[in-house]
């Protein structure tokens, strides 16, 4: 074997206008860094990333026979892409060019920022481990693999949905995974969608009619991802079916199993808890596929072995209590995470009572009370007492923009308050008063201020303030709401018949399970990281799973659907050449002879 | 006591009171008050805000979809007013403040609120059919300009006030 020749490294510092100079000694920097083992030429520049500065480091690899280039500058996310490009054009491999990020200490605005002196010395540090790093790096070659022309989507909301259609249409074999036993998501449980005011089932079906029947696509419903393993272009992906106890093959939809169903249970799901199921049951009329399900915790059959009476009612023979749990294996090129968000339990804000009195509710739960398919078939009552509300007040940002919940603005819950507002007014209680109390409001869609201002004009009234608390009047189990109105800094009582919370939108449960498995980041709210929030807002960490929706963070169905439509955009990107090519670590040996390089 | 100074927090909490905004409302020049998202734009450019700065009209158009009707037919600021409409002009969303406050200058005169002077005043204007007193100043200017001299009693001024019912109105009492 050949003597290991030493790597020649150059190291090019950044000034990043002032952003870097201006707060670190950039010619001490430099002049440290000379030193270094490997280092064979150190200069700054203005931009390196302007056309200048590549011109410079391409000359530099040239000129002083460079293999092996470091950029201390800024985050990788934004420009490594634009360095491995840049030395590539001159010879270097893309693994052997490397952006740190020296920027953060220095930035103005940055949460990292430091004094100078301690943002030379942070500096230093990383560019020595960058250049050690460097210095080791073993050439890995590039293989070239098959790109599975499939796709696994994780989530059968209107975002995974819409990127499943995507890329089914495009000609990829598509499988979606969805958790409850019907596709649709939140979004079959809103009744209507603003700015529109449209039936929300009616638009949605569409989409999940078409992926039922789209040859591309198949539904695995009532089903989870268990693990991932592989590379972008070959991930192998095991699923597992919880079974629904009914074949989905023979059953029709009838309902006679539901009629003939004795156990009667809360719908914790399509009622919001507001209304009952039966053990047995189809989840609404839109449901796809429109097939029973039988809840085992809550079968009498499951229960004590006894009953049965579903399965004599079925005249299909579809009820079969011997399913066990099924497990799937797949192989796909890409995977779109569209896990979508639940609505914040808003119990632990006590001040309000939910859980407590008995006519405090939430958007979600309003949203099903208003529904002609909800449990009250669309007529709004009271849960206490099944009287309509004469006055009903409504309470922004609960759990959200509270630093003792969630931090963020969850961004859909104005305009949901809004529609509800609307709809009561204009379809359900005209006569019905309704307060919003709010901190701000924001509405900055496409029309969507103008939804506002239509709603001011209905004569909805909004409260300037958050509101103390909520209290019972024990007599009639109706409310009074304190807030403050900032307009006219004085505190008020509202006397109210309903309240409704308008919670913050939070990551699903199993949110972090699903992080590891695919091992891709959660920010600090929990929500799965984009690369970039800004620039890369769809891919991940890991090559081949792109995310969409509210998966991502809280977003409406515009946003949801512009979202899936990039992932799939990315997914057909890496997938559509049939073959990628990748670093040989990253691929097992017997899959390179498969894949014939 | 001013009941303007809203600084003070052990002021007792308020119940709205959503017939008084209907009565209000109904009136379709008023109708837009809805549409206020109390921006403050109107304060901000009042002249009567200038000098009193306990007036403002952004909380008194919140006051009023608030329903506080005591609270805001016994205010003396909305007798203030200089008519200037600078509040209409800078207003973001066409709410008609000045004909806003003149309904509920009427419902105020009705409910026994109108300010004495106010009341003497249109008093005068029935008797003499003048805003001002005139004065023997006057009424040599106008022979020295060879105009007739003026009606002893404002006749016509008296049925007109009268078919507005403004001769109906009492004062509202003075501490």
């Amino acid at each position: 074997m050949a003597a290991k020749r030493e790597p020649r490294i150059g190291l090019f510092l950044c000034h990043c206008g002032k952003n870097i100079a201006g707060g670190l000694d950039l010619e001490a920097l430099a002049e440290s860094s000379k030193g270094l083992a490997g280092i064979a030429y150190v200069t700054t520049h203005k931009f390196c990333c302007s056309e200048g500065g590549q011109a410079e480091i391409a000359g530099a690899i040239r000129g002083q026979n460079l293999d092996r280039v470091i950029v201390a500058a800024c985050e990788p996310s934004l420009h490594l892409l634009t360095f491995q490009r840049c030395g590539e054009e001159a010879g270097i491999e893309p693994q052997f060019a490397d952006l740190v990020d020296i920027r953060k200490w220095t930035m103005p605005g940055s949460p990292q920022k430091v004094d100078p002196g301690l943002a030379l010395e942070e500096s230093r540090k990383t560019v020595e481990l960058a250049v050690k790093r460097m210095r080791l790096k073993r050439p890995v070659p590039l293989v070239t693999v098959k790109a599975e022309q499939a796709a696994l989507v994780i989530g059968g909301g209107i975002a995974g949905l819409e990127a499943a259609l995507d890329l089914a249409d495009k000609g990829y074999q598509v499988h979606v995974v969805e958790r409850q036993p019907t596709i649709g998501g939140k979004m079959a449980l809103l009744y209507k969608v603003y700015p529109t005011n449209d039936c929300a089932p009616c638009i949605l079906a569409p989409k999940t009619a078409y992926a039922n029947i789209h040859p591309k696509i198949e539904l695995l419903t009532n089903a989870e991802v268990r693990s991932v393993k592989g590379h972008v272009g070959g991930f192998r992906v095991e699923i597992v079916q919880s079974p629904r106890y009914v074949d989905t093959d023979t059953c029709t939809g009838c309902g006679d199993c539901v009629a003939a169903c004795p156990r009667r249970v809360r719908d914790d799901v399509y009622a919001a808890g507001l209304g009952p199921r039966k053990a047995v049951f189809i989840p609404y009329d839109q449901a796809i596929p429109r097939k029973a399900v039988i809840d085992a915790a809550n079968c009498l059959y499951f229960r004590n072995g006894t009953c049965r009476l579903c399965e004599k009612a079925c005249l299909a023979g579809a009820i079969d209590f011997n399913q066990q749990p099924r497990t799937i294996g797949l192989s796909v090129g890409a995977i779109i995470v569209a896990t979508g968000f639940e609505e914040y339990v808003p119990s632990a804000k006590t001040e309000y009572g939910f859980g407590r009195f008995g006519n405090v509710v939430t958007q979600f739960q309003l949203a099903r009370l208003l529904d002609i398919d909800g449990p009250t078939k669309g007529r709004l009552l009271r849960p206490t007492d099944g009287r309509e509300p004469r006055t009903i007040v409504m309470i922004q940002c609960v759990g959200s923009r509270d630093e003792t919940a969630h931090p963020y603005c969850s961004g859909i819950c104005c305009m949901y308050a809004l529609k509800h507002a609307q709809i009561i007014r204009e379809m359900v209680l005209p006569e019905t008063e309704i307060h919003i109390c709010y901190i701000d409001m924001r509405t900055p869609g496409k029309g969507f201020e103008e939804y506002y201002r239509r709603t001011r004009d209905m004569g909805i009234l909004f409260i300037h303030g958050k509101p103390s608390e909520v209290a019972e009047r024990p007599e009639t189990k109706s409310l009074v709401v304190k807030v403050e109105d900032m307009d006219i800094g004085r505190p008020l009582e509202l006397e109210a018949d309903l309240v409704v919370l308008s919670c913050a939108s939070v990551p699903p449960a199993g949110s972090e399970e699903l992080s590891r498995i695919l091992g891709i980041e959660r920010d600090d709210s929990g929500f799965f990281k984009e690369l970039h929030p800004k620039l890369r807002p769809v891919e991940t960490r890991v090559r081949g799973v792109y995310l969409c929706g509210a998966a991502q963070g809280p977003k409406d169905i515009p946003a949801s659907i512009l979202q899936a439509r990039a992932a799939a955009s990315f997914a057909d990107g890496e997938l559509r050449r049939g073959t990628i090519r990748l670093p040989a670590s990253m691929v097992k040996a017997e899959e390179i002879e498969k894949g014939g390089a | 006591m001013d009941r303007r100074d809203n600084a003070s927090s052990s002021a007792p909490a308020l119940g709205p009171d959503a017939s008084f905004r209907r009565d209000v409302l109904r009136h379709e020049e008023a109708r837009g008050l809805y549409a206020c998202f109390s921006c403050g734009a109107c304060t901000a450019g009042c002249p009567i805000s200038e000098v009193f700065p306990e007036f403002s009209p952004r909380k008194l158009a919140k006051r009023v979809k608030l329903g506080l009707k005591r609270d805001v037919l016994e205010d003396p600021y909305i007798w203030r007013c200089t008519t200037c409409r600078g509040c209409e002009q800078h207003c973001p969303q066409n709410v008609r403040l000045y004909d806003i406050l003149n309904v509920l200058k009427n419902m105020a005169a009705e409910a026994g609120f109108a300010p004495p002077a106010w009341v003497e005043q249109t008093r005068w204007v029935m008797r003499t059919g003048l805003v001002y007193p005139r004065d023997a100043a006057l009424a040599k200017k106008r022979r020295a300009r060879s105009l007739p001299a003026l009606m002893s009693r404002g006749e016509q001024a008296e049925r007109l006030i009268a078919r507005t019912g403004a001769d109906k109105i009492k004062a509202r009492e003075e501490p």
